[in-house]
């Protein structure tokens, strides 16, 4: 009986690499591609954009506007997630089950909170744009929006996570719903709630930078001008930068979180 | 003296929780036993209201607690402290702040959002700390205490409320046989204090150990009402097998 399972297992396996193969193939033939040529042009393509986004001598010079534009990024991100996140937390108070009291109300917060967050940001940016103008208020506003369709709703769930326990001992002494609120929910989620500001902080100094793009503001519209200008080398110097950037805001977002958690 | 009359419970999937219970509990240790599903819960969170009745009344005092407005309710379960079996303590929290929530209760609106504590109260929660033998781990994280050291938080925090009444809801089902001898000790010497210390559980011996008072239930239903001398291997088998319940048509 055993072998029989493992014949039958084995075969599976082949059959589903050769109809694998069998795609791949088929897609090929359809779309007239050259396996070859696509693996030895990746090789090549490879090769232009270190030769020609290498930052070289003149593009260090750029490096103070590019800091700057980087600092007003990574500030316009911070902001725009630190006030998401206070509102997001009134939100998830009244979505989540366990500090939800009005039925209705949770109900439009979880709808409101998918619409926001199945909004692309890039079509914010779009919309905003028209209203707002080229400005930093426009890129705040854009991730502020997308923001907090997220919190919102990882707020509720973290909320719905920790809160039972906490407010029915509390509930049991007696105690009104705000002090049960502010003295056991909000303690006993903090380091959820952290959590995910911070993973959002991460989050948005990626996106504003596409935001920016748009809305011609920050570390997005300094990549695009030299990129526009032919200045490959100080677009390739934005790149290192903004790579950069993301690794350390990683790091010492990991490193509070482990402080915040434990 | 709290008294339950023509208790009744039916939960939204038409599962009868309590049928027409009528018990006194006067002070001392009353354990309540009976089977999984029983309706042991629902019995003691009928009391505190935590789960809602549909009918009958269950009085402290002069207060009846199943049809009190928030006020009076928020009011009438200051005298009332539970114990959980899962804790439901602040694990963040220090042991000492856990022990203070026991009186947010009795605060006023501002002082309990602020969390402001007078001298007196600080004083008593360490007091109790020390009386469950947790002095030294007062100012500990309680997600770093073991589980007999969370439930005697626990304790400690329902008896900060001054109650005339603990509820303890399996307190032992998850601990091991040092700390549960170190829990039902303390709750007896409680109840020797002159409190009503009502506790549901699952383990017979324990509950003959520690009891004064044993109440069985099956079905909903209270099918043993009596001293712990009186449960003899009759009562258990009606309280434990499912042909010895009495069901009413």
């Amino acid at each position: 009986m055993p072998n029989v399972y493992l014949r039958r297992t084995n075969r599976r396996r082949w059959l589903a690499f050769v109809t694998a193969c069998a795609l791949l193939v088929a897609g090929q033939l359809w779309l007239h591609l050259d396996s070859r040529q696509a693996f030895t042009g990746v090789w090549a393509g490879l090769a232009w954009l270190w030769d020609n986004f290498m930052p070289d001598q003149a593009a260090w010079h750029d490096l103070p506007t590019i800091a700057y534009q980087l600092w007003r990024t990574v500030v316009i991100a911070i902001a725009a997630t630190s006030t998401a996140a206070i509102v997001a937390v009134g939100l998830g108070l009244a979505g989540a089950t366990t500090t939800g009291r009005v039925r209705w109300l949770r109900g439009g917060v979880r709808l409101f909170a998918s619409v926001m967050r199945n909004f692309p940001f890039v079509a914010w940016a779009l919309i905003l744009l028209f209203s707002f103008k080229q400005n930093d208020f426009t890129g705040f506003l854009a991730l502020f929006l997308m923001t907090i369709g997220y919190l919102t709703r990882a707020f509720i769930e973290t909320l719905e996570e920790v809160g039972g326990g906490a407010i029915e001992a509390l509930e049991a002494t007696g105690a009104r719903y705000w002090p049960i609120v502010i003295q056991g929910v909000l303690p006993a989620a903090i380091g959820g709630l952290l959590s995910w500001v911070l993973y959002m902080i991460e989050n948005n100094i990626r996106d504003a930078t596409l935001v920016g793009m748009l809305t011609g503001t920050g570390i997005g519209f300094t990549f695009d001008l030299y990129f526009k200008s032919f200045r490959y080398p100080s677009a390739g110097l934005v790149v290192v930068a903004l790579i950069i950037t993301t690794i350390v805001i990683e790091l010492l977002a990991t490193h509070l979180r482990q402080v915040l958690t434990h | 003296m709290l008294t339950i009359t023509g208790l009744n419970k039916t939960y939204p999937n038409h599962k009868r929780g309590l049928k027409d219970v009528t018990l006194t509990f006067t002070p001392g240790v009353t354990a309540i036993i009976g089977p999984s599903g029983a309706g042991k819960t629902t019995l003691l969170r009928s009391i505190n209201r935590l789960i809602t009745p549909e009918s009958g009344t269950v009085v402290l005092g002069d207060q009846e607690i199943r049809t009190a407005n928030a006020k009076a309710l928020r009011r009438v379960r200051r005298q009332i402290g539970m114990i959980f079996q899962d804790y439901n303590l602040i694990e963040e929290l220090a042991a000492i702040d856990n022990v203070l929530h026991g009186c947010l209760g009795a605060k006023s609106w501002l002082a309990g959002i602020l969390g402001r504590y007078t001298a007196a109260e600080q004083e008593r929660a360490l007091r109790l700390l020390s009386e469950v033998g947790l002095a030294d781990f007062a100012t500990q994280r309680c997600a770093d205490l073991s589980g007999g050291q969370k439930q005697r938080v626990g304790i400690a925090r329902a008896l900060m409320q001054e109650p005339q009444v603990i509820l303890c809801d399996e307190p032992i089902a998850s601990l091991d046989p040092a700390s549960t001898q170190a829990v039902m000790t303390l709750l007896t010497d409680l109840a020797k204090r002159g409190l009503m210390i009502i506790v549901n559980l699952h383990q017979v011996d324990i509950a003959r150990d520690y009891a004064d008072h044993i109440v069985g239930v099956n079905h909903g239903q209270i099918v043993f009402d009596g001293p712990t001398s009186a449960l003899d291997e009759v009562a258990l088998a009606k309280i434990y097998h499912k042909e010895a319940v009495v069901t009413d048509a």
